[in-house]
């Protein structure tokens, strides 16, 4: 579709569009390791979007921003793992090749559009900027691949709103603008840390909407990385839920949301009120807060927030094991006593 | 801001988050709760900040060069060879000597007695205007700050015009039209570098009561019916007083080198009185002359060692006082 | 923007004719010229004519008035000394001291800049505890003893020319004459632009923005010569306008150091001889150029930063 110049890199289309694989991602520091990433592994194909959930803290972030290759060594350390774009491994190559994939075959935008564009440079310049530097195309015409892209992306007044800066940018606007910028060069893979979490309601479901209808026409692979089970719900095609550095139960929407087979998993469900049930049931929230990565629980990271804990749950931390056919995961001792108590709270 | 440079090189946990991660993705820095055996919520404030600048060695020196510096000075007429105004004109401008360690300068004085007393004088106006300029620049930048409107626009208007005199050149108008003629010793030098100096107090102390003003508790002591004078003095004072005494603090080495140029430059202290830039315009005008280096070499060394003695201090005080800014 | 510079012009303007009247009333108003000498020296019906003459019997707001006149037609009296205009010595000092102050400033740039870029990217490097060290050394020394000690041991030799200067012979060549009182008063400046680059970098450094231009796959030198240099030097420029005030009190020092002919120099002597006609036109020229350069600076600072040019 664009004129995106050659890449020296052969990737082997038949290979899945983006692996990760037993990715650990820790810092050293002087309270500790922080084990922000801690031993995960997934993967997405094209037109597909994956949702990480989890709390703040869990390494959905770091586990993205590794795919980019934006966390620096030192502090970091990379124990094991791997990430494959088409087979080619992004860990093993040189930091030159991985910079003429970012922003080219994987974008990024990021949770708050105000802090995430530079205060001193016109939005279609920093727009123009993403494009040149991938593509060998004059200023003039990254200036128009700017403006069509803004108004692609739903900007009223696209010739004006190029020169303007970010801040004259209302927030659902400049997000609109960040995702302009991501998709300038088509990547094949979208990484969308949080990107509603900053915006009004109504805006995070127009930005949802977007996304949706550009992947729709560019078939592009989405990692939606929130806390948002909301958001997930109704755009993601699987699940990922993240606690403490690990996946803890890994699924298809519906999998996770009417089969969560994991304590925590559940326990997020049952904090979430439902629209769409007549009565008012319960919440329970979950109690206590996520622990600190540089000092995880021994065993499985929630058994001192999980209702269903026993002593079993501190021996060992428990595998991610299929727990039903299709590739739905969990890594539970009391897969089942969960499994029931869900059954228990939809029959309500 | 500034490092330095003994330090301990460890990456501290708060320099992680300063690398390109999320602000959410390392919640290392809300979990003192969920640490068990430390004691850090029990200790007060200031415990904290003195255990945050026994560590930074650099201060430490400081602070003992600071505390020796004014025991010197409180000495002085114990120490002090000679008396430091007591001119020998026949054993003028004599190089160092096992009478005169310091040498004599170009009335015979003893050159090491006029600097101890050059010392006393140094740190009497130094600190002196940095009281000055602390009382009135927080007293201004309070009042601007909270009542806002017509006093902020009004001070601040004022202040820009002090600060459109650079400073060394304000005190010299200022020290010239107090005392003409050099016959009133050193307090007008004190008095011209309060006028000049109050200003950036007022601004700074303005910055943070205008941004304390709007913060939550004030409000909420605002709803309870706290007076104006009682929210000032009790939650806005104590809160917004950090950054202004760490400029303070600084303004001390200022005001030393400030009183020195002046009378370098032939304004301020007469030449009877011990003052280090005097004794270093002497040196001056003898340029040229052979052996003569000592008589601007031995004071300038002392306005060194004070200068830095103090900057040591109020880059530990800044760096303790706020550990986000290291 | 145009009306951002109205409205500051303004109020230059303003700040200018309030300090101009905090001069006369310190130079002229307490100290009267003619009984310092001394009823004996000047007989008393003397005096009262010099005053008729020299209008200060006049009521002091009339005597402002034609002073600020005088001020802005560039009448700056009469020299006592040398009986010349002040403001044909003024003239002749100044281009002397401009040279000065542009060589000064572009060294503390060039290596103020350099200095904290250098500590800020590789922090806590070598290269970064150096420069810690030897900005709190040139911070910690006053200037007059850094000129003092560049004069002893440098001056004269080789490049420099010696000081005094000879006031017979040829003139020597600008660059040589300026650039060890140049660098005396680059000292301090470039090290507390250093210093402020370098927080100042550090904190630009951690900017989400940075990363969004890292995720771009720009070079590092990209992100750092342009997302973080172009936000780094806003608060810097903001010390150049304030250190300009800081640069012309050294000047004075320097240039009395080094015996060169500036501006400062002309003060100096007029110190020492007690001129108030010519220390009144000297503090004068200092408050107008200082305020203004403020102005430029800000303007400067607007165009930097478009959050402040657009509000």
């Amino acid at each position: 579709m664009a004129s995106v110049d050659d890449l020296d890199i052969d990737l082997d289309s038949s290979a899945p569009l983006l692996e990760v694989r037993d990715l650990r991602v820790h810092f050293v520091t002087d309270r500790g390791v922080v084990k922000a990433v801690d031993g995960v592994s997934w993967m997405v194909n094209e037109g597909e979007t994956l949702a990480i959930v989890g709390e703040s803290g869990s390494g959905k972030s770091v586990s993205a921003m590794t795919i980019l290759g934006l966390i620096q060594s030192p502090p970091a350390t990379f124990p094991s793992g791997d990430i494959f774009l088409r087979g080619k491994s992004l860990m093993k190559m040189p930091e030159k090749q991985q910079r003429k994939l970012r922003g080219r075959e994987i974008a990024m935008i990021f949770q708050d559009p105000l802090t995430a564009l530079n205060p001193v440079f016109r939005v279609g310049d920093q727009i123009a900027e993403m494009v040149r530097n991938h593509q060998k195309v004059s200023k003039v015409v990254a200036r128009r691949r700017a403006l069509d892209l803004l108004g692609e992306v739903g900007i009223p007044n696209p010739a004006v709103r190029l020169n303007q800066y970010p801040h004259e940018f209302s927030g659902g606007m400049r997000q609109r603008a960040m995702i302009a910028m991501a998709l300038a060069n088509d990547p094949q893979v979208l990484l969308a840390d949080e990107p509603t979490t900053a915006l009004d309601v109504t805006v995070q479901a127009q930005i949802m909407a977007l996304l949706v209808k550009l992947q729709e026409d560019r078939n592009t692979a989405i990692v939606l990385i929130t806390h948002d089970l909301g958001v997930v719900a109704s755009h993601a095609d699987r699940i990922n839920v993240m606690y403490a550095g690990r996946i803890v139960e890994a699924g298809t929407t519906d999998e996770i949301f009417y089969e969560p087979r994991h304590a925590y998993t559940f326990g997020l469900l049952s904090s979430l009120a439902r629209m769409d049930h007549r009565r008012q049931e319960r919440l329970t929230p979950i109690k206590g807060v996520p622990p600190s990565l540089a000092n995880v629980p021994p065993g499985c990271p929630f058994h001192p927030r999980c209702r269903f804990a026993t002593e079993a749950c501190v021996v060992a931390v428990p595998r991610l094991e299929t727990v039903s056919g299709n590739g739905h995961l969990a890594a539970c001792v009391h897969s089942d006593q969960v499994g029931m108590a869900n059954e228990e709270r939809l029959a309500q | 801001m500034t490092e330095t440079p003994d330090r301990d090189l460890r990456l501290p946990a708060e320099t992680l988050m300063t690398e390109p991660i999320g602000e959410d993705v390392l919640p290392v820095e809300e979990d003192s709760a969920a640490r068990p055996g430390k004691r850090r919520r029990n200790r007060g404030q200031l415990e904290d900040i003195w255990h945050r600048y026994k560590k930074n060695k650099l201060a430490m020196v400081g602070l003992i060069m600071v505390g020796l510096l004014i025991l010197i000075a409180v000495l002085a007429p114990l120490i002090s060879p000679y008396d430091p105004t007591q001119q020998n004109l026949l054993n003028t401008i004599e190089p160092p000597t096992a009478d005169h360690w310091f040498g004599t300068d170009t009335l015979g004085r003893d050159v090491f007695s006029m600097m101890l007393y050059g010392l006393r004088l140094a740190l009497l106006v130094g600190v002196g205007t940095m009281l000055g300029s602390l009382v009135i620049g927080v007293t201004v930048g309070a009042v601007a700050g909270y009542f806002g409107r017509g006093w902020d626009s009004l001070l601040m208007r004022v202040t820009d015009i002090f600060l459109a005199f650079p400073y060394l050149i304000g005190a010299i108008v200022i020290v010239r039209s107090i005392d003409p003629g050099q016959t009133e010793g050193a307090w007008p030098v004190a008095v011209a570098l309060i006028i000049l100096g109050w200003t950036t107090t007022a601004r700074l102390m303005r910055g943070q009561v205008l941004s304390l003003r709007e913060s939550e508790y004030v409000e909420a002591a605002r709803s309870i019916g706290a007076s104006p004078r009682r929210i000032v003095i009790r939650h806005v004072l104590p809160n917004a007083i950090a950054p202004v005494l760490v400029y303070a603090f600084t303004s001390i080495g200022v005001a030393v080198v400030a009183m020195a140029s002046l009378s370098f430059l032939g304004v301020g202290v007469g030449i009877e009185t011990p003052e280090w830039g005097q004794m270093i315009s002497q040196g001056f005008k003898n340029f040229g002359v052979p052996n003569t280096s000592y008589l601007w070499i031995f004071p300038s060394i002392a306005i060194i060692i004070t200068t830095l003695a103090f900057a040591f201090v109020s880059d530990g005080l800044r760096d303790s006082l706020d550990p986000k800014l290291r | 923007m145009g009306k951002f510079i109205i409205r500051r012009l303004a109020q230059a303007v303003l700040v200018i004719v309030a300090a101009m009247l905090l001069l006369f009333v310190a130079l002229f108003t307490i100290g009267d010229p003619f009984a310092s000498s001394g009823d004996k020296v000047v007989p008393p019906e003397t005096q009262a004519a010099l005053r008729a003459k020299f209008g200060l019997d006049r009521p002091l707001p009339m005597q402002f008035l034609v002073y600020l006149r005088n001020l802005f037609t560039g009448d700056l009296g009469i020299d006592f000394d040398q009986r010349r205009e002040v403001s044909e010595m003024l003239a002749q000092a100044v281009p002397y001291t401009i040279r000065l102050a542009a060589v000064a400033i572009v060294i503390d740039i060039l290596i103020g800049i350099t200095a904290g870029v250098i500590a800020a990217v590789w922090r806590y490097s070598v290269w970064d505890v150096l420069v810690t060290i030897l900005t709190t050394l040139a911070i910690g020394v006053p200037t007059f003893v850094i000129g003092l000690s560049l004069r002893a041991t440098v001056s004269g030799e080789w490049f420099f020319p010696a000081v005094p200067r000879s006031a017979f012979g040829p003139e020597p060549f600008w660059l040589a004459e300026v650039l060890l009182p140049a660098i005396t008063l680059a000292v301090v400046d470039a090290a507390f632009i250093a210093r402020l680059m370098r927080g100042s970098m550090l904190e630009i450094m951690r900017a989400d923005y940075v990363r969004t231009a890292r995720a771009k796959g720009l070079s590092e030198r990209k992100v750092i010569g342009k997302h973080v240099m172009r936000n780094s030097v806003i608060p810097v420029v903001t010390y150049v306008g304030i250190g300009i005030g800081v640069l012309l009190g050294g000047a004075l020092i320097t240039e009395t150091i080094f015996q060169y002919q500036g501006v400062g120099f002309l003060l100096y002597k007029a110190i020492l001889s007690n001129n108030n006609p010519i220390i009144m036109a000297v503090s004068a020229f200092a408050v107008i150029t200082f305020v203004t350069l403020s102005l430029v600076v800000d303007v400067l600072y607007a165009y930097l930063d478009p959050r402040i040019r657009l509000s």
